[in-house]
């Protein structure tokens, strides 16, 4: 078992270290980023001086070493836009992301578990149709364009909640969330919705396909036969045994409703880290797009890494296969 | 559809094409499917034709068309029947026109990952072993990453355009493809004419290209059409984050981006009518793809 881990972790370093590699050459065989820092008219000890500060005048893998020498130190280099430090710019702007995935989970989970669980009793009913084409509906529609509709038609039109940003914040139990206050909950409804619809399609799945297959094993024909009520029989039998398969999905998947977020944040300002690399993107801003990078790539390998040990801790199987290879 | 009937008569039970013309296209889900998708495909081959104005021709474009709700008249006569944008373009215009840059983007891009995915799955499933087990792991390795986000993060290194917009998405694909032709490999490896070849030493290049590939290919075709369908989607997406193709060549992703400036406004035509078609197109391609799928494989629809 321990043979195993630190083979996944061994396994892990290395991925990292080739993406540092291979983001930090790309990124420099694209423009030169003095001319995106200085104005085109400043004299050329001025472009000198700036060129020095950013540490841009040394060659190549000089430049690399100090960068990975300093991302193991948790430096990733100061933002040509902003001035500061892209680790504590990032940061500052993760709280927001967290914030909107964990609405978007948590949206998800409450609309799409209980339209999944009653497609799942009712194969053939008219409701079932109706989530079902529903469900394909929000797989096909493109997240960012219903997000726009959204705008129109809440925004625009009704005039209910507002179009962009955070809105108020508050400190509850240490986390400060604008999940606190009404302000920021008006804020809040739109992007998690819009960042929770692809997510409650496959909610939705998950739930039927788990209702069906356990509504037909045994011990939930004895429930029936021993006389318990429809509601408990749901409730205390179907729900533990469909929520773990789905639980571990929504782990899984937790990583994508952060990535996902950069869309979302981008159409409603919401002032989050997927904002802050889109805006880097255009603007050029090398080392917040790698400090971005470097952190998507951990945040996953991590992820997988602790679900592929759960997994061989829960079924030797996958251990024993590991070893074959 | 003529040509597919015939062969149904002749050979009956065979055939993926008469089997998805007989069993399914009396659906009417799929049969309007089908029509749109004919519909959208010969609008955007024959845009220039087509299209009541040329979008991107500036010496007709004039911004005092600009925002016209749909319906209205525009100064040289011709109505604008989904409005115009700030610029004055007709908005069903762009529409015709972006659609071939999607469709473009989008089928050219499943080609480059359908055959870069074809070598690397055959290869894998051939030879085995060493080779297989590290083809695999980046497979693997890839596939844990979210494609909207491996597109970004190459797009923010490549820079704009549409032929790195098509190289991105390839890139992104790839390994689906090669992960599917593995596996429908392995299943043919196993099977007594496979190794009735390798007893008779054909060369390898004959025994991949003869057989392996005729026999992995059905499962491919299901996984093409709905690839496409979703790598309009990215394709869209990265256009409205601003970091898909250029403002010069508006696919439908760039044409919805451009109208976000004007919603607030009110003039919602601009986003609206482009979304529409986006999702109309993938829509029908999804659709399409789920009636192929039950076809090659009738387990799935059990």
């Amino acid at each position: 078992m321990l043979a195993f881990v630190l083979r996944r972790v061994m396994q892990s370093v290395v991925v990292l270290f080739v993406m540092s590699l291979v983001v930090f050459s790309m990124i420099n065989l694209v423009g030169d980023p003095v001319d995106m820092l200085v104005n085109p008219e400043s004299l050329p000890e001025e472009i000198d001086r700036v060129r020095r500060d950013f540490g841009l005048d040394q060659p190549v893998h000089v430049q690399y070493w100090k960068f990975l020498l300093g991302a193991i130190s948790g430096d990733l280099g100061k933002s040509f836009i902003f001035g500061r430090p892209a680790l504590a710019l990032m940061a500052e702007r993760f709280p927001a992301t967290l914030e909107l995935a964990t609405s978007a989970l948590v949206i998800s989970v409450t609309v799409g578990l209980p339209l999944g669980v009653y497609a799942g009793l009712r194969p053939d009913g008219w409701g079932t149709r109706i989530i079902m084409g529903g469900s394909v509906l929000g797989i096909s529609v493109p997240t960012f364009w219903l997000g726009l509709m959204m705008i129109i038609v809440f925004s625009v039109v009704l005039g209910w909640l507002p179009v962009s940003g955070r809105g108020e914040t508050a400190r509850f139990l240490g986390i400060e969330s604008s999940a606190f206050t009404l302000d920021g909950l008006r804020h809040l409804v739109l992007p998690a919705t819009n960042l929770a619809l692809f997510k409650i399609a496959m909610v939705i799945r998950l739930a039927r396909a788990g209702t069906v297959e356990v509504m037909a094993l045994d011990f939930i024909r004895f429930a029936r036969a021993k006389g318990l009520a429809p509601r408990r029989i749901v409730l205390a039998h179907l729900m533990p045994n469909i929520l773990i398969p789905i639980v571990t999905v929504l782990g899984i998947e937790f990583g994508t409703l952060i990535a996902f977020a950069t869309v979302t944040e981008s159409i409603f300002a919401w002032p989050g880290l997927g904002k802050l690399v889109i805006d880097a993107i255009v603007n050029l801003d090398r080392p917040i797009v790698v400090a971005y990078l470097l952190f998507v790539v951990t945040l996953f390998l991590v992820l997988n890494l602790v679900v592929d040990i759960i997994y061989a801790l829960l079924d030797p199987r996958v251990r024993l296969q590991g070893d074959e290879t | 559809m003529s040509e597919a009937k015939a062969v149904s008569a002749g050979r009956p039970e065979t055939g993926l094409l008469s089997k998805f013309a007989r069993s399914d296209l009396s659906r009417p889900t799929t049969l309007i499917s089908g029509i749109l998708l004919l519909l959208i495909a010969a609008s955007a081959t024959f845009a220039p034709l087509i299209a009541p104005t040329d979008p991107y021709d500036l010496a007709t474009v004039s911004v005092l068309d600009g925002r016209l709700a749909p319906g209205e008249e525009m100064l040289d006569g011709t109505i604008a029947w989904l409005g115009t944008d700030g610029a004055g373009r007709d908005v069903l215009s762009a529409i015709i026109f972006g659609l071939r840059t999607s469709l473009t983007v989008a089928i050219s891009s499943a080609l480059i990952a359908l055959v870069v995915g074809l070598v690397v799955g055959l290869t894998a499933a051939f030879y085995g072993g060493r080779i297989d087990a590290f083809l695999m792991r980046i497979v693997d390795i890839q596939l844990s990453f979210p494609a909207i986000l491996v597109a970004l993060v190459l797009l923010a290194l490549l820079g704009k355009g549409v032929d790195k917009v098509i190289i991105a998405l390839a890139i992104v694909q790839w390994a689906l493809y090669a992960r599917t032709v593995r596996a429908a490999a392995m299943v043919e490896r196993r099977k007594e004419y496979f190794e009735a070849a390798i007893c008779l030493e054909l060369s390898n290049a004959r025994i991949i290209w003869k057989h392996l590939l005729p026999n992995s290919v059905s499962s491919l075709i299901v996984l093409a059409t709905l690839q496409t369908a979703h790598s309009i989607s990215i394709e869209a997406t990265l256009s409205f984050l601003g970091v898909g193709v250029p403002i010069t060549e508006p696919s439908l992703g760039s044409l919805i981006s451009n109208g976000f400036d004007y919603i607030l406004s009110g003039a919602y035509w601009i986003t609206f009518f482009p979304g529409v078609m986006l999702l109309a197109t993938v829509a029908a391609i999804n659709i399409l793809g789920d009636q192929l799928r039950a076809v090659v494989n009738p387990r799935l629809s059990r």
